[in-house]
């Protein structure tokens, strides 16, 4: 009597643990039951009758104080959604943007969990790659219902035959900012030729001024400058073969362009330690006069306009893309430019209800107003076509040398890591750093490279 | 209550939902990781059956034996630096009269922060311009230092950084096995005329030698699966010359997609260890029966 007793006290215990195991999980399916057909009797025109609410999460990078008038942006964005969809509540999960592209989404990609919306960026080893394993939403037949698909400039880089994946949020160029108080004091302008930039960086240097900003522990960002290095000496061309790995790594361009890139570290002209320090500490050294120039991105205009970043040296900062490269290949005019970096991108099996809310999130995140609203609050070159008298409501000296640079310029090409298999582009990141501490010579950049690239 | 307790049906009964979770976490996904090592997998795509090509890769890859080579410096410095300094400092605290629990918990105390804490909070004392460190050796005069910058100190920074983590945490361990020893035994030998070093050396230490042994092997496990220290403090820079096993397994896996691959690596790291703890414990065993018994 007491053995079966104790035996049926143990098995209630045992299946008690095991029924709370899955309890949870039988109370989620019953609300996924529920709300398409709730959602069923819901139409737009009635909006008195109260809908089941449900909740969508949206993944964002607008973290930390660069990037607060973009999170800005995107808080209206999600408030207006909100209002158009009945019952949708926006849950933001901001998320540091390499730690979301490298590490959280594709984890989340491979086992399935991403949000309903998320930061997504163009190329091969992000949209199209996503896109390729059925992850991403089709997003074509919405952005033909809202006709907006034309209005953007490019979205090559989230397509994959003819359909598209994502939809990127702004537009971007790389290139070299600079001190102007520093150049004023030395005598220096902005370079019109490779001569008189080599220049500046010597008299800098012979003055005791650091020229180049120093950020490598970032893998991609040390690459930036070697990106433009590379179009300069091996012509715009060279990133273009990228796409179809017809690029030759160990050609002598590339060389000579790591070379040139391997004697200003040998110069000691980048900030000292600088494998050590993040990207995140790049504003800091052209605000301190640490540095007097920087290759970085046009999205970083905005914190030489916010004091509060750049201290005393807002309105003090001018751009300039890198000069023509003596003897370098093909056209010299071209400019990095990127008709997109990074957007927003869905969920593949979205519900009817989160079907809504993505639909009514596109039509209130892309339009004109808020890419003239990104272009004069927050630098942020806008990834559609705004009309001219937009453009000319810029007031921001850098963001106007950036869009006068680029529209000076005969042609512009892309960066590399949009184009890359995954193993070349850490073989580049890796191999840049390696050069920089002295590990590597030039030439076997290229050999490390084109190894990866399978060749 | 005892006739119940005799069945073995009851035994078993409470014994499956552990078998079942151990299962889970433990044995499938080692079984799945062994096929996984084997295969080339983007995390997003069907994973493709390559073979030994991963291993034969691996073992190739430079930068993969210079972790190999890390985790190896990781393990000397923490068995032949950071295990004498811990009997040390446990000798030193077991030996004081007052303010014992206050030594305690100090050493104590860097344990129990988060490792991402403890890496930023020594990040800065490194910082090369405003760090604790360069600006107390500028005193003397020494050249601003750039610690995590410079192959040549970046990874003994890291060292430092973690033995001062995990001293504590052993130390208190060793003070608890020195405490436990009778008064009487010191006190025979301080009447029979030993000083203080030859008390440690021949009575304290010897009568410890099982939690040292314990404490070497903690301290040799502990280096192997060591990762989170090094992500936080230099992500495996300057240009991967401080990346240990894991970390490298982590950027592989996670940071560039190459799911197949890092986990060929997440396999070697558990038969190295394996084999590791194997080895010391027949080493250590043989040597740990001869011991001093009271």
């Amino acid at each position: 009597m007491k053995k079966s007793f104790m035996m049926l006290l143990t098995l209630v215990f045992v299946a008690s643990i095991a029924l709370a195991g899955c309890g949870s999980k039988a109370e989620t399916k019953t609300t996924d039951e529920k709300t398409p057909t709730t959602d069923a009797t819901q139409t737009p025109t009635e909006p008195e009758k109260k809908s089941e609410p449900f909740s969508i999460t949206l993944r964002h990078i607008q973290v930390g104080e660069p990037q607060k008038n973009r999170l800005a942006i995107l808080q209206d964005v999600v408030k207006k959604t909100e209002a158009d969809v009945p019952g949708l509540k926006i849950e933001l999960d901001g998320v540091e943007d390499n730690t979301n592209r490298n590490t959280k989404l594709p984890a989340e990609m491979a086992a399935g969990n991403v949000p309903q919306i998320f930061d997504l960026f163009g190329g091969t080893k992000d949209a199209q790659k996503y896109a390729q394993a059925g992850k991403l939403l089709d997003l074509t037949p919405i952005i033909e219902e809202l006709g907006i698909k034309d209005q953007f400039m490019d979205l090559s880089a989230f397509s994959v035959d003819g359909k598209v994946y994502g939809l990127p949020i702004g537009s971007s160029a790389e290139g070299m900012y600079y001190n102007t108080e520093i150049f004023t004091k030395y005598n220096l302008t902005a370079p019109k030729t490779w001569d008189e930039f080599e220049n500046i960086l010597a008299t800098l240097k012979s003055n005791g001024v650091t020229p180049l900003a120093g950020f490598a522990k970032d893998g991609w960002a040390a690459a930036m400058l070697p990106n433009s290095l590379w179009a300069r000496y091996a012509g715009p061309e060279f990133i273009a073969g990228l796409k179809d790995n017809t690029s030759d790594w160990t050609s002598p361009e590339i060389t000579a362009a790591m070379t040139k890139l391997d004697e200003w570290n040998k110069k000691e002209y980048f900030v000292k330690g600088q494998l050590g320090i993040d990207y995140a500490g790049r504003i800091g050294q052209i605000s301190t006069g640490k540095a007097a120039l920087m290759f970085d991105g046009s999205w970083s205009s905005s914190s030489f306009a916010d004091p509060k970043q750049a201290g005393d040296v807002v309105g003090k900062i001018g751009f300039f893309f890198l000069p023509p490269a003596p003897g370098g290949k093909g056209d010299q005019t071209a400019v990095n430019g990127n008709s997109s970096a990074n957007g927003y991108g869905f969920r593949a099996d979205l519900n009817e209800n989160e079907l809504k809310a993505a639909k009514a999130f596109i039509k209130n995140m892309y339009t004109l107003e808020n890419q003239e609203k990104g272009l004069l609050t927050d630098n942020t070159l806008p990834s559609m076509k705004l009309p001219k008298e937009s453009t000319d409501k810029v007031t921001d000296q850098i963001v106007r040398q950036v869009t006068e640079g680029m529209s000076a310029a005969g042609a512009l090409f892309p960066v590399f890591d949009a184009f890359v298999t995954s193993e070349v582009n850490t073989a580049i990141e890796q191999n840049v750093q390696k050069l920089f501490s002295g590990k590597i010579t030039p030439a076997e950049f290229g050999q490390n490279v084109a190894k990866a690239a399978g060749k | 209550m005892n006739k119940a307790l005799r069945n073995p049906a009851i035994y078993i009964l409470f014994i499956v939902p552990s078998l079942i979770l151990y299962f889970l976490f433990f044995i499938y996904p080692l079984i799945t990781s062994v096929y996984y090592g084997f295969t080339d997998w983007d995390g997003l795509n069907n994973p493709q059956f390559v073979g030994f090509d991963n291993f034969v890769k691996l073992f190739e890859d430079a930068d993969f034996l210079h972790s190999i080579l890390n985790n190896i410096y990781f393990i000397c410095f923490s068995v032949g630096i950071q295990v004498p300094l811990i009997i040390l400092f446990a000798l030193l605290i077991g030996s004081v009269k007052r303010f014992q629990r206050l030594y305690k918990t100090t050493v104590f105390l860097p344990s129990i922060l988060s490792t991402s804490v403890i890496g930023i909070l020594w990040g800065f004392i490194y910082d090369p311009d405003m760090g604790l460190l360069n600006r107390f050796l500028g005193l003397f005069g020494v050249d601003t230092i750039y610690w995590l910058s410079d192959e040549k100190t970046a990874f003994l920074s890291i060292l430092i950084t973690n033995a001062w983590q995990w001293m504590g945490f052993y130390i208190v361990l060793v003070l608890a096995a020195i405490l436990a020893i009778p008064k009487e035994l010191t006190e025979a030998a301080a009447i029979d005329g030993a000083t203080g070093f030859q008390q440690a050396t021949k009575i304290t230490v010897p009568l410890i030698m099982p939690i040292i042994s314990v404490v070497i092997m903690l301290s040799i496990a502990g280096a192997m699966r060591v990762v989170d220290i090094v992500i936080v403090m230099t992500k495996g820079g300057p240009a991967g010359s401080t990346d240990v096993m894991a970390s490298y397994m982590v950027s592989r896996a996670f940071s560039y997609g190459q799911y197949g691959y890092g986990t060929t690596i997440a396999l070697i790291i558990f038969v190295f260890s394996l084999v590791l703890t194997a080895l010391y414990q027949i080493a250590f065993n043989r040597k740990a029966s001869e011991g001093v018994e009271y």
